[in-house]
């Protein structure tokens, strides 16, 4: 739960940064926010998930 | 006289005051935003950075700096992270004066939060080289 928290506050840091940056008005500025946010939290479920099922040597898992 | 001469300026040339509030954002987070009136502006994305920051050496991160015991490829290695974390500004040389988020400790990379803590004080700088970019160029009206 912990690393899923996290990962939220990256994604939500880093796309209202980006969001701010990238775009004019402030409609445009939430809207791409949002998608930021969106496209980092479905990418890092994803490949969470990928590498879930990759065996890492004897490592033992958590 | 003031209009002949904004007529004359190349364009591309950036006023000193850009550059002043360029430095200023990079210093101290937010303010060069702050500096110019944008409030909302400064207080999310200056927020957004010492948030990144603080959340990082809470979670135990570790901040890079060129010398000390490394050697060769090794101390090269340590240069561009550094680069990251200098874009902190006045909060990575105020820890690195204070030894603060630099101790290369065994007891402090056990921690399960040592790589979360570190990467957000990576991103916290790479994120306020951005907000500099943006309040240079807000001064130099290439943006509103």
């Amino acid at each position: 739960m912990r690393h899923f928290l996290v990962m939220t506050l990256f994604a939500f840091l880093a796309a209202a940064v980006f969001g701010i940056v990238a775009k004019d008005s402030p409609r445009e500025q939430f809207l791409y926010g949002v998608k930021v946010f969106a496209e980092f939290m479905i990418i890092g479920l994803a490949l969470a998930w990928i590498l879930y099922f990759i065996p890492f040597s004897d490592y033992g898992g958590h | 006289m003031q209009k002949e001469k904004l007529k004359e300026r190349d364009p591309d040339e950036a006023p000193s005051r850009a550059w002043a509030m360029g430095a200023a954002g990079w210093l101290f987070p937010g303010a060069g935003h702050l500096l110019q009136g944008h409030w909302a502006r400064a207080l999310i994305l200056g927020g957004a950075v010492w948030v990144c920051f603080v959340c990082g050496l809470m979670m135990g991160g570790h901040m890079f700096s060129f010398g000390g015991d490394q050697q060769g490829l090794s101390a090269l290695l340590q240069i561009p992270p550094m680069i990251a974390n200098l874009g902190s500004g006045l909060l990575y040389l105020t820890s690195w004066f204070f030894d603060v988020g630099f101790a290369d400790d065994p007891q402090s990379a056990a921690r399960a939060t040592y790589e979360y803590g570190t990467t957000f004080l990576l991103i916290a700088g790479l994120l306020n080289y951005l907000v500099m970019l943006d309040a240079f160029d807000i001064s130099a009206e290439r943006k509103s």
